[in-house]
Order: C-alpha cells, then structure tokens, then sequence
C-alpha cells in the first residue's frame, strides 16, 4: 500500500509515537510492573479508574494504568473501549445497597448510630507528612507482610479482597467469588497505621455490625424524609445511558448513573463551584465503603445466584431544604455511589443529586450534570483540538477577508 | 452440560474487534433511520473506540459497522490519506477486520472523511462517512435542547434566519465560515460538518449516501443519493465558496479545486497546494477530470421549506458564486 505509506505521510510519524510510548512502557532500567503491586500498592487509582470507566474489572484497571503511565482518564477510557469489545449478555437484578458489606461505615449526622461507627481504612486522621522512610526499610517491611501473608494464618481480609482478583484468572472474573457470604463473621476491621489515632472501636469488639441499617432509617421511622424525587412515577426501569443518549429532562436514573462514571475531578468542581447550593451545607448522614454482591437469573431455576462482588463507596447525604415543589416534609436526601474506593467523588455525587432534586426541572444544571462530566467526552473534545484544522481555518480565513472587504457597504444592506 | 449452558447464554464466541456485533447492528439501524429521514439527527447508543471522543468515535463506530472484509477503505482528513489522523483511523480499521487500504476515491467504497468531500465527484455505491464534532446546527442559537428539538420538529427555523439576517446586516455578508448550514430535501437544517463551503455543493443531489456521525454528542443523521442539499441563504446574497484571486496548487495548478496554504521557501504562508491529495496527484498524472463539476445545475432547485421558514429566502443561487468574480473575470 505504498500510496497510503507516501513519505512525509503520518504512518511513520505515528508508527515512531507508538515506540516512544511502548519505550516508556518498557524500557527504562527499572524492572517490570507487576498488577499485584498497582492493585495492592495503588488500589485508590485502580478504583478510580474502574468507577470512570464503570467497569468492575480490577485486573483490566490495574493494566489499563499502567498501560495509560499512571493517567486515570487514559485508562478510563482504554477500560471503556475494551468494554465496547464485549457483547452484554444479560442485565442483573437490582441488588438493595442495604446488603452492602462495610469495611468502613461512618455518621456524621450521629455520634452513635445505630450500627456503630466503623472507621476502616481511612487516610483521614493519618498525618498528611510526606513519609521520608528509607527505601530499605520500606522494602523490608514488605517483605516481612508477604512472608507473614503467605504462612498458614493468612485470612482473606475482605478489605484487600480486590486484589485477588489476579488469582482467579484473566478477565473481569464473572466466575470470581469471594470466601464471605453475608451472615458469615466478618474479619476484623484493616489496622490503621500506627501513626494514627486509634479507631473507634465498634460496640463489642469482634461483633462489628457488617451489614447495618441505613441511618436513613432512622430518619424515616421519624417520619422527616421527603420522598425521593421521581416517587410518584412507582419504580420505573432505570434509563441506560450506556444505551440512550440522554439530554436535560432525563429521569434521576440517569443523572445518577452519569455521576457514577463522572470524572471525578470535573464532579467535585460541578458541586464544589456550584452557584446552586445554598448557604447552609448538607450532612453526609452515612459513609459507607464495602462489598455488593452481584448477582444473575440462573437460567434453568431462575432464581439470583452470586457470582461476583463489588466494592462500592454509598454517601446518603441530609439537608433540611425544602423543594421549589414545597413538599410537607422537609429533610431531603441525595445519593452518592460509585465503584471502588472514592469517598470524594460519592459525596460531591450525593451533594449534586441533592440539588438536582431541590432545583427540580432547572435545565442549566442537569444540562451541566448529564452532559460536561463525562471524562471521556471532555477529554476527547480537548484532545480532538490537537487534531488538524487547516481546511476550516483556511475558510474561516476567507471570510475575515470578504468581511473587511464587505464592512464599508454594509450600511446599504437594508 | 456445563460448556453447553455457557454457549446458550454466550452465544457464539464474539470476533476480537473493537465492538461486538450487536452493536454494530444498533448503529446500522440509526444509519437507516437516519437516510430515512435526511438530515434528522438520529440519537444513538454511540460506543466508546480506542480513539478518543472528538477524534473520530462516530465515524469510526459507522465505519465499523458498514465496512467487511471485501471493502475498499479510503481515510482521510483535510482531505489528505496520509495525515496523522487518517492513517492512524486507517490502521486501525484494517487490522481490525482486514479490509483493503485506498487512496483513490474511485475505487473505495467507504470513505471515512474529517473536513472534507473529496473532489473527485462520488458515485452510485459509495458511501461517505464525515466525522461530526458538533452535531446541532441550532446550537448556538437557542442552547436549551428541547427547544432544539422542538425547532426542528416544526421546522421553525425562523432564528435561524434571524441569525442569518443580522450577520448580513452586521458584517456585509454571511461570515459562516466551515461547517455552513444546509437545508435538506427541503425539510430539515442540517450541519454538513465542518467541511469548507467549497464542499457543499457536492452535497446536493450526490450519487454516493452520506452519514454523519458524532460520538461525542451520540448522534447519526444521513443524507441519502439524489437529496437536495440547499446553503442557506437570501436571494440577493448568492452562497459563496471560498476563492483567493490567483491562487492556484503550486503542485498541479489546479484553481478549481479546494486550496489550503503553505509556507514558501521565504518562511510566509504564501503557496498553495490542494487539500486533496489523491485528486492532486491524479491531476499530476492526467488520472483526473480537466473540470469538477461542483454544481448539478437540475439538483439545487430545492423543494421549498414548509410552514413557516419563508420560502422566497432559500432560492439558491444557481451557481456558487466567488467573492471576487468581477476582479478575476
């Protein structure tokens, strides 16, 4: 084809990007990177890229990182693409967040909520110093958890359960299962480390309450909670934006879901900057970081068999506004869910839905919601000006001109 | 029983592509809803592709869908096939489903395009697919989308010709420059794309069908072989393509053809060569028409617009006309 490959053509320029690129990717001293080490090491940019992408995949995310040198909107979208690759073979049943395995479980609406306090693993309260160990000791004491880690007493602590993933085989494991079923004694609890304040110890230590109700329960036994927005059309199927293109007027489904695949930069900015929120701010009345169960139709019984699980961060977040609709009760609730570990992006999410909801049919801010937060779409659009544009400019040229030409006889044009 | 129960749920085992085949067909069945009703944009399910969004996603996932193994694939962008862009949607296309690289418009099939209709006039069998970055030609007149919509069901196009009006009466002249609305068989406002107001005409009347495709904005709108596509403009204000008086390809000499510039050796931007390439080195070789014709005089008498778009302004002129045509003739 050597027309196509014509010297000076961009197959040779793009061919030589590739190898720059694959010369980062493998060259260099340093030795290879293993996916055991960015799941473990990295877990917080693996969930990020599986919650933008809104794939649970932690194997394919651990690789898409690195594939993408660390960029998490690269490897969001490499995630995506590879979706794209994969028929659907079914839609799972809904699954109620109230079965959601905690690792970490926190109120800030109550001291004490029913359920207790699980504060797990949280950089929160662990010193922001930039940690100067030398690297020796680093790598000793990595090797004295590994040697510890593979000795007779290892227990599959839930909370580094992801990643195992790498050795249940390839792929996103549909067949993977994990050793916990709800109703078995949970594990303790991830030790913070011990630069940090000791966690609060759940009621009864060693009977930490895994799957606690809702602090929303509370709320609406006290009769306080407006009812979600959209109640009165019953409990519709879920619009799928991965299907349906969607513009401002789309159901809650839908902004919840864009959310949920949100850049998570670009959410918090959406909320954060927001001219919509008011004075006084929400509450997060729970924090929640644990594992879903995932669950298909078997084919011949057809009743829901497990066969895989999630990790989701879930916020419920309170405000007492009341709607432009002015309902009679007044304490309103906005929800926050994305996959993996991200406790940001679930509580700019839940502060977002809060307001989607107060200013409801406002279409600035659904339009903003549904469609500038998509990290694929923004990037792609930035990314899209790196392209060619001298045909348009040449026009856009040619009309400045016969504008100048065109200026002094304007006044007779009417 | 095991392996037979997954082949059950499975299906067949997928081919390793860049999208499954269900897909493919959900964008075929946009594409022909989309010649179905020209010009109405069609929204669709668009898929994320290795490429970005903005990069070409759209023709891509139309591309994908249309092309086999058998079929002559020409990619280009600003109307070249060897640029970055071109060559890199090209590969990737090709390895995918091993289709035949092409250069020369006359033998491809599909041709997958950015910015540009190529000169050489396309025939009966082909198909033209021109990336879309912004898919609403209403856009930047009303932003809320329901009203768009609204526009366009009631073909209440009325600010759209406000808009037109005011530019006229603003700047002497309609100053949209790439990407120049059309009206389609009559019925529907349409962007052609940025494509150069060159490009235009070739629209209309087509042998070839034509989709549009944005992946960004999930988008499909298509125009189909022999439908009046009509720039929008006023009756005293012939549409015009772009001319520079005395430029002419330094390559092949062509003025007839679209022309973008190029630095000469004093570092200044005063050359010119043909955005087209394939078309360029054909008229190098004598391998090209002497003359494009740009116009199909009994094509552009567009059907008038219904109610309430005001039928006297879309007379189009009969002939492209060239801003400077009293200096050059």
């Amino acid at each position: 084809m050597s027309p196509v490959r014509a010297p000076g053509g961009g197959q040779e320029a793009i061919v030589a990007a590739e190898r720059l690129v694959a010369e980062a990717r493998f060259g260099g001293g340093s030795g290879w990177l293993e996916l055991g080490q960015i799941t473990e090491r990295l877990s917080a940019a693996v969930d990020r890229v599986m919650g933008e992408g809104g794939l649970w995949a932690p194997e394919l995310a651990a690789r898409a990182f690195r594939q993408a040198q660390g960029d998490v909107l690269e490897a969001a979208q490499l995630l995506r693409a590879h979706r794209s690759t994969l028929p659907r073979l079914g839609i799972t049943p809904a699954v109620s967040t109230g079965e959601l395995r905690v690792v970490r479980r926190i109120s800030s609406a109550f001291r004490n909520p029913p359920g207790g306090q699980i504060l797990g693993k949280t950089m929160d309260y662990v010193g922001r110093l930039l940690d100067l160990l030398p690297e020796e000791e680093g790598r000793a004491r990595a090797a004295q958890a590994a040697a510890a880690q593979h000795g007779p007493s290892h227990s599959h602590d839930f909370a580094h359960a992801h990643a195992h993933a790498h050795t249940h085989g390839p792929g996103p494991t549909p067949a993977h299962r994990h050793p916990h079923r709800p109703g078995q004694p949970g594990p303790e609890p991830v030790p913070v480390p011990s630069s940090a304040p000791a966690a609060p110890q759940p009621p009864g230590a060693g009977e930490v309450e895994r799957t606690p109700a809702h602090v929303l329960a509370v709320f609406r036994e006290m009769g306080l909670v407006a009812p979600p927005s959209g109640a009165a059309d019953g409990d519709p199927e879920p619009c799928d934006i991965t299907r349906q293109p969607i513009r401002p007027g789309a159901p809650r489904s839908a902004w919840l879901q864009t959310m949920a695949r949100a850049d998570t930069g670009s959410l918090l900015h959406l909320w954060y900057g927001s001219d919509w929120r008011p004075a006084e701010h929400e509450v997060p009345g729970e924090l929640r970081h644990g594992a879903l169960p995932v669950r298909v139709e078997h084919p011949h019984t057809g009743r829901p068999v497990t066969v895989a699980e999630v990790r989701v961060s879930e916020v419920q977040t309170f405000h007492s506004l009341t709607r432009e609709s002015g309902l009679p009760t007044n304490l309103d609730v906005g929800y926050g869910i994305c996959f993996g570990h991200n406790e940001r992006k679930a509580i700019s999410m839940a502060g977002l839905d809060l307001l989607l909801a107060h200013h409801e049919g406002a279409a600035d801010l659904q339009h903003d919601v549904l469609l500038t937060l998509d990290g694929l779409d923004s990037t792609g659009y930035v990314q899209h000006l790196k392209l060619p544009h001298h045909v348009e400019y040449r026009s856009v040229i040619e009309r400045a001109h016969a504008a100048r030409e065109a200026a002094p006889d304007s006044g007779d044009t009417v | 029983m095991t392996t037979h129960l997954t082949t059950e749920l499975a299906g067949p085992p997928p081919a390793p592509g860049i999208f499954d085949e269900l897909s493919k067909r959900e964008i075929r069945r946009a594409v022909l809803s989309g010649i179905a009703i020209p010009g109405y944009q069609v929204p669709f399910g668009s898929r994320e592709m290795p490429v970005a969004r903005g990069w070409g996603s759209g023709g891509l996932q139309v591309t994908l869908s249309l092309v086999s193994e058998k079929s002559r694939l020409k990619v280009i962008d600003q109307g070249e096939d060897a640029g970055v862009n071109a060559a890199n949607l090209r590969r990737l296309v090709v390895n995918h489903v091993g289709c035949e690289e092409e250069t020369d418009t006359r033998e491809a099939d599909i041709i997958q395009s950015r910015h540009r209709i190529p000169e050489q006039p396309l025939r009966d069998g082909q198909v033209l697919v021109l990336q879309v970055p912004g898919a609403e030609p209403l856009a930047g007149i009303v932003k809320e989308m329901d009203e768009q919509r609204r526009m366009h069901a009631e073909a209440d196009y009325a600010k759209m010709w406000v808009r037109l009006y005011e530019d006229v009466v603003h700047n002497g002249l309609v100053t949209a420059a790439a990407g120049y609305p059309v009206l389609v068989e009559g019925r529907y406002i349409m962007t052609p794309s940025p494509i150069p107001r060159w490009d235009v005409p070739k629209l209309n009347g087509s042998q070839a069908i034509t989709i549009l495709s944005a992946g960004r904005e999930k988008r499909i709108f298509a125009v189909p072989p022999h439908t009046h596509v009509v720039p929008l403009t006023f009756e005293d204000r012939p549409f015009e393509v772009e001319h520079t008086p005395g430029a002419a390809c330094r390559l092949c000499g062509s003025a007839d053809t679209y022309i973008v510039q190029e630095p000469a050796r004093d570092g200044q931007f005063s050359t010119w060569a043909c955005s087209d390439t394939d078309f360029c080195r054909r008229r190098r070789a004598g391998d090209a028409p002497a003359t494009v014709p740009h116009v199909q005089p009994t094509a552009l008498q567009a059907a008038q617009p219904s109610e309430p778009a005001p039928p006297a302004l879309v007379q189009p002129a009969a002939q492209p006309a060239r801003r400077d045509q009293e200096e050059t003739a």
